[in-house]
């Protein structure tokens, strides 16, 4: 040891071991960082520049998309699976139901503009494809993809009719600016569902191009895109709506990136299994932008004064909205769908796709929900909903002939119509989850409870006995019920 | 079992009866829900509204008398002499002792005789010669704060008002005429009584500016009617008042629609209290400083569950806001959750001194019905001087709140409990401006005084000012368990003029007479106080500064026969314990109180102005240990600096003994200066005298468990002294955070003790402890020796005079210092370390020690002797036979030692 000639090496490492190993085994903990969302972000890798290898020229839409598959050609195998492509959701086991149901926006009814339907050319101008008129659309086609209302990064590409390019679009200059995805590709099309800005979601309107903080703190404060949290891979893009979706498999949710437990306050965190994260975070509905809310079919075809927010001939009355407060109820992120062909009883509401859960169904929680309340056309004989056909030649935006229309309608969904019509309620759910607020503008316990509150929440509604602040949450009306039944 | 038996009995009735019954069901159903749906805001039952001669106001027409229409059901009596909100201090009117602390023409600790500087009247005592103001008159101006009864009704030995005989002499039956101010008999029996006014806080929407005008006019008993204004039961023609017959139902009840008695709201309590809103969504908005709210002038305290970046306020920084004005309010507490009856059963504790030990709860209730006959009107509360009797009947924030449970993040969690009320972190700031200054001394043109705000910039009187909020002043307070905690409080200075041998305040009246000719200051006021010469008189200009200007408007006083007359100051604190906020937004940061900068004994503004000469006193200040200093701060502003070393306090980081700091500090830079030129002269003597060749040999002088030794004390007090610093003083030392410092400098102090332990045992078994004992004999001659060495012999680059082996390491100086290290400063050291580091653990050891501020300067100074010892340590190692042949030797174990010439001729 005396003439090791490292000794003082040794020594060295003692002492801080001395020293260090108490340190660390003694020193307090900070509090942990129990939430770092930014973890579940994705990589924007920069894209490739295809200004260059896009040489055109470009007689039309399919063209362009030859020239795309020339080296992605893995990409319109991955296209051709998607619901952008099919419209289409696989098929569902669902209880009560001998067969699984297929929904997607190709099968599922609203109580917008009802269906697409017979109505081919004016809906798929929104279709991920070109040339979707009519039943016949051949959905194996890969030049018919549409690469560009997605990729086109130029922001001067518009679709029309049966999705083809719009007349004078420079296809060119939009296949060399191609990219990935942004607001403006999502946009285009979401932003402006039901047929015009903000009109359908009630949480996805034009004001999320270039959202300020208010409107949402991911796109605004953040400046998220919409991929940040739809995140897309070989073309499969993250996120189901209960408008068209059977199941929630791929489901986008806040815990991708936020802990569920980030709350310092315990108050809160005791609410995290009852409510979800969007009932306090998304206080109020069309921040900047007035949404749909009513819509009365039945009062259509009048000669009266038009205002595309109050009335036209073609559709009926409407109420629009901004700002309005959300209703709340269980939502285990299910919902019962009405399939076209489902009887109805006209005299009550129909519900188009009611959120399942309740306060029993643990795996539900309190959402917040637009409902969207209409005024259908639906057979008086058969009892179900009618498909109209409101677009094209003998349609009611042409004819203002509800009997021409649910015929031909009627025709192209396959559903016996038996010439007598009417007109029925019915209720639409739309969950609202962006326009998301930070904490210093979300819900506070009064909005809910307590004797002055402003009554957001309609409690014996949602199963309980009264305001559980006072009554008592999910556990103790269990108890009190099985109490009750022993 | 019975369940289901049931069950089955009732599938066996048949299908019709079922159906009747159902549809029965139904129909009596849907009656009750709809009664419920209703009534559902109250079930309180129909009533008559009763006179005061028990008669039906629909037949009389007379006001309603409280008393007895809620007296048919509720022991109205019992209530009136249950509630310090009626009594306001009558009971304890001019009894000695009741106003401890207080004002020498105080007369009782309530509204009722305890003065105010916001409304400057004098309530006269009985026998007074000048009277300022009599009962009538009080009730006419304080009845805007007064639920009637007690004094509106009674005399002060207890009689009705109406009996008693009228006397324009005696201040219960005589009142000022505002117009000729002459004192006129004052006729009970016309103007009525002010009952005990239930209206005023059992109902959604009482109209307290009526029931102020009415009482005003001096029409004390229609107060009450008034409060009905606006609820459609009593409307005001000219002719008077007239009940509206088509809001009682047949049998003369008044109809549910137009009454529901409820439960006191906080806007009931807001009426006299404070700013209250429970409406989240309507901004709430403050009038400058001028609220027109008692709390919220006196605090700045606002009761609302809104955040205040969504309130209307023009806060600084309100975007960031995002805490609510009060976290009860937001959390949905009412005021009456906290301030309850005393006798609600839902809330009753039996007392400490009677449960027996085992008993947790007595289940043991009160029947509601017996509370709702006589429910207590005396209300829980804190500590606030008035109504002394209920005090701490709420308790503490302990009483619901489990602190220890959830502030696991800070260290010594007991002894911040022990020394800091919760308010003084939960409530770091008022977010609102307070009353800073009432100065009677002068008035302006409207006859009020001159005003200080604190919290506000611009006009203090616009609601388009500057809020800024305010940090309120932290003072030790005498607390129920016997302890004293820190706690938030906003001091109130009040200058006034007082005259006579028992000192009275200069009457309203006269102060405006010898200020104001009508609403125009007298040319003699303006010469004097008019500085720039524009013969008018602004905000800035109407303040008695200055010894010449008192001197002038004191003869002004005198010369309406005023004797003795001066001008006094006092200062009255108002405890904040509301607009709480949560853990997010309470003070947190180690440094806001452990550093210079320290809130604890931060000056709070007393006053922008004062007139000299004059230093105010405390009032109704019973509670608070009064240490601080009144210090002159700028150009004649005052300050309250309040001492933040009291008992046993000592803070770290921040209180710290001056001269004893200096001393260890300048003694560091002494030795320094010492070791520079010291050092100096050595090289440059070096540099002249080529050092004799000597004679070295590698010697195995330090052993390894030795150099392990040495080099962990050398790290661990390195390490000690560098936290140290920052715990001395955060501010001044920011490489480390305060926290982080204390953590490791515990850590560290501990091992420093275990390594000294060791070392101990090494030295004592191995019998090394022998090289430090300095040997008794020749050790004083060898002490000299060594150092006429290190004062001359070093610098002619002379051998040590004393050879260095394995067996004899120190020379004699060293061993006397390292002797005296390692046994006395050492120990003193850490065993001190130790009792600051247990204050929390053994309290009484500590106290015993002579507690913090004994044991933590010691330790600074030790630590001091450290860091001197260190340099000069450090320096001597280079005194070798070469400048680093020393550390090496301690690094490697190996040293060169310069062989002395008996030892060289002997090998």
């Amino acid at each position: 040891m005396q003439d090791f000639k490292y000794s003082w090496l040794v020594t060295i490492a003692l002492v801080l071991t001395a020293v260090i190993v108490p340190l660390l085994y003694f020193l307090p903990e900070r509090e942990a960082i129990t939430d770092d969302p930014w973890a579940g972000m994705p990589q924007h890798l920069p894209h490739t520049d295809h200004s260059a290898l896009m040489k055109g020229p470009f007689a039309d839409g399919p063209s362009v998309t030859r020239a795309c598959l020339e080296c992605h050609q893995k990409s319109a195998e991955e296209v051709l699976q998607s619901v952008h492509w099919t419209w289409e959701s696989p098929p569902v086991e669902i209880a009560g139901r001998p067969q699984p149901v297929i929904l997607g926006k190709k099968f599922a009814v609203n109580n917008f503009c009802i269906g697409i339907g017979s109505n081919w050319p004016a809906c798929t101008s929104c279709h991920a494809g070109y040339g979707w008129t009519d039943g016949t659309f051949d959905f194996s086609k890969s030049e018919n993809i549409d690469c560009l209302v997605c990729h086109d990064n130029s922001s001067l590409y518009v679709k029309t009719k049966g999705g083809y390019p719009a007349d004078g679009v420079d296809l060119l200059a939009a296949a060399k600016s191609v990219g990935q995805p942004t607001r403006a590709n999502c946009g285009g099309c979401h932003f402006r569902g039901g047929g015009g800005n903000a009109v359908k979601h009630g949480d996805l309107d034009e004001s999320l191009y270039y959202p300020v903080d208010r409107v949402d703190v991911h796109m605004g404060k953040h400046d998220f895109l919409c991929t940040d949290c739809h995140q897309t891979q070989h073309h499969d893009i993250k996120g189901r709506a209960i408008s068209v979706s059977l199941d929630d498999a791929n489901q986008v949710y806040c815990t991708d990136c936020h802990s569920e437990s980030l709350h310092a306050d315990e108050r809160i965190t005791a609410h995290v299994q009852t409510v979800a994260c969007q009932t306090c975070h998304i206080p109020e509905g069309a921040i900047k932008e007035a949404t749909k809310m009513h819509w009365d079919w039945s009062a259509a075809g009048q000669d009266r004064a038009e205002d595309p927010h109050t009335y036209l001939k073609k559709k009926g009355e409407f109420v629009y909205e901004k700002g309005f407060a959300p209703e709340y109820f269980w939502y285990n992120g299910l919902a019962d769908h009405y399939v076209l062909g489902d009887k109805i009883i006209a005299k009550e509401v129909t519900f188009i796709n009611r959120p399942r859960g309740s306060i029993e169904d643990l795996d539900s929680k309190i959402w917040p929900f637009k409902v969207h309340r209409g005024k259908q056309v639906y057979d008086k004989k058969y009892h179900y909903l009618l498909q109209p056909k409101t677009y094209g030649e003998g349609g009611y935006w042409s004819e203002f002939d509800w009997d021409i229309a649910l015929r031909l309608g009627s025709d192209a969904v396959d559903l016996p119509y038996s010439g007598e019509y009417d007109f029925t309620s019915t209720e639409m759910f739309w969950p609202t989850t962006p326009m998301v607020q930070a904490a210093g503008k979300a819900l506070q316990c009064i909005d809910c409870h307590g004797k002055t509150g402003n009554g957001r929440f309609d409690w014996q509604a949602l199963g309980y006995e009264g305001d559980p602040m006072y009554r008592g949450g999910r556990q103790t009306v269990s108890n009190v019920k099985t109490a009750e039944v022993k | 079992m019975k369940a289901r038996e049931r069950t089955s009995e009732m599938y066996s009735v048949s299908r019709s009866k079922l159906s009747i019954i159902s549809s029965t069901l139904g129909v009596l159903l849907s009656i009750c829900s709809a009664l419920i749906a209703q009534d559902s805001h109250s079930i309180h039952p129909t009533f008559p509204f009763l006179d005061k001669n028990n008669r039906n106001v629909l037949s009389s027409g007379q006001a309603v008398s409280t008393m007895n229409s809620c007296g048919a059901c509720h022991d109205t009596g019992y209530i009136e002499s249950h509630s310090f909100h009626v009594d306001l201090g009558l009971r304890e009117f001019g009894k000695s002792g009741k106003t401890k602390g207080g004002r020498p023409w105080d007369l009782s600790p309530g509204l009722f005789g305890k003065w105010s500087p916001n409304i400057y009247r004098t309530l006269a005592p009985k026998d007074e010669q000048q009277i300022d103001l009599g009962t009538a008159d009080w009730v006419r101006i304080f009845g805007a704060r007064h639920v009637g009864g007690g004094p509106a009704v009674r005399s002060r030995d207890g009689q009705r008002l109406t009996s008693l005989e009228i006397s324009a002499a005696d201040s219960e039956t005589l009142s000022r005429n505002p117009e000729t101010d002459e004192l006129e008999a004052w006729d009970w029996q016309k103007s009525g009584l002010v009952e005990m006014n239930c209206f005023l806080c059992h109902l959604s929407n009482p109209n307290n500016e009526a029931r102020i005008t009415e009482l005003q006019s001096g029409n004390f008993e229609l107060g009450n009617t008034a409060t009905l204004l606006g609820t459609g039961l009593v409307e005001k023609k000219e002719e008077g008042w007239r009940w509206n017959s088509t809001a009682f139902d047949q049998s003369g009840n008044v109809k549910s629609d137009f009454l529901t008695p409820q439960n006191p709201d906080d806007n009931n309590c807001g009426l006299c209290h404070g700013l209250t809103s429970v409406d989240r969504e309507t901004p709430l908005v403050t009038n400058g400083c001028e609220p027109g709210y008692w709390s919220t002038e006196t605090t700045g305290q606002i009761i609302s569950p809104q955040r205040l970046m969504d309130s209307g306020v023009n806060l600084a920084g309100k975007k960031d806001l995002s805490r609510s004005w009060d976290i009860h309010s937001e959390r949905l507490l009412e005021c009456v959750d906290c301030h309850f009856s005393v006798n609600n059963p839902i809330y009753y504790q039996e007392s400490e001194a009677s449960r027996p030990a085992h008993l947790k709860f007595d289940a043991r209730r009160m029947d509601l019905k017996d509370y709702l006959i006589r429910p207590s009107h005396q209300f829980a509360k804190g500590r606030a001087s008035q109504a002394a009797g209920l005090n701490a009947t709420i308790g503490s924030c302990e009483s619901c709140h489990e602190a220890t449970a959830i502030h696991d993040w800070l260290p010594y969690k007991e002894r911040h409990f022990n020394a800091l009320s919760c308010e003084s972190c939960h409530i770091p700031k008022l977010h609102a401006p307070a009353r800073q200054v009432y100065d009677w001394t002068v008035v302006t043109p409207e006859g009020k005084p001159r005003l200080e705000c604190r919290g506000i910039e611009g006009e203090p009187g616009s609601s388009r000012a500057l809020i800024t909020g305010f940090e309120p002043v932290l003072l030790p307070r005498r607390e129920v368990d016997g302890g004293t905690r820190l706690a938030p409080y906003n001091l109130i200075t009040s200058w006034y003029w007082v005259h006579g041998e028992t000192p009275r305040p200069v009457r309203l009246q006269d102060l405006q007479d010898i200020y104001l000719d009508e609403e125009n200051y007298h040319q003699e006021v303006i010469a004097l106080l008019d500085t720039n010469s524009d013969r008018t008189l602004s905000d800035d200009e109407l303040v008695l500064n200055t010894a010449g200007k008192s001197d002038v408007i004191k003869k002004r006083l005198e010369a309406l026969g005023l004797q003795n007359v001066r001008i006094m100051g006092e200062i009255e604190p108002f405890g904040i314990h509301h607009n709480v906020t949560h853990g997010d937004w309470a003070l947190k940061e180690c440094t806001a109180c452990h550093s210079d900068e320290s809130r604890v004994n931060r000056p709070f503004i007393l006053s922008d102005h004062h007139p000299k000469g004059v230093e105010p006193r405390f009032v109704w200040a019973n509670d608070i240990v009064l240490n601080g200093k009144i210090e002159e701060h700028g150009q004649g502003a005052l300050v309250y600096k309040p001492a933040s070393r009291s008992g046993s306090l000592f803070i770290l980081g921040h209180d710290r003994i001056p001269w004893l700091h200096w001393a260890g500090f300048s003694s560091f830079i002494l030795v320094m200066i010492g070791i520079v030129v010291h050092g100096g002269v050595r090289v440059v003597m070096a540099r002249r005298n080529r050092p004799n060749h000597v004679s070295v040999k590698r010697v195995y002088m330090y052993t390894a468990y030795e150099r392990f030794w040495h080099w962990l004390q050398a790290l661990a007090i390195i390490a000690l002294i560098l936290t140290g610093l920052v715990i001395h003083s955060p501010l001044t030392f920011k490489f480390l955070d305060f926290e982080s410092a204390v953590s490791i400098h515990n850590i560290v102090g501990f091992i420093l003790l275990a390594n000294a332990f060791l070392a101990a045992f090494y030295h004592i078994a191995g019998g090394q402890i022998q090289q430090y004992l300095p040997e008794p004999k020749g050790f004083f001659s060898q002490a000299i020796q060594q150092t006429i060495f290190y004062m001359r012999g070093i610098f002619k680059s002379e051998a040590h005079p004393f050879e260095k082996n394995p067996q004899k390491k120190l020379n004699p100086l060293q061993k006397i210092t390292y002797l005296m290290i390692l046994n006395v400063l050492l120990p003193v050291q850490v065993l001190s370390g130790i009792v600051i580091w247990g204050a929390q653990r053994w309290p009484s050891l500590t106290a015993n020690l002579g507690g913090l501020p004994v044991l933590i300067p010691l330790h600074s100074l030790a630590a001091w002797l450290f860091a001197a010892f260190l340099i000069v340590h450090i320096y001597l190692t280079t005194t070798g036979h070469t400048p680093t042949s020393n550390i090496k030797a301690m690094i490697v174990g190996w040293d060169e030692v310069v062989l002395h010439k008996q030892n060289r001729s002997s090998k």
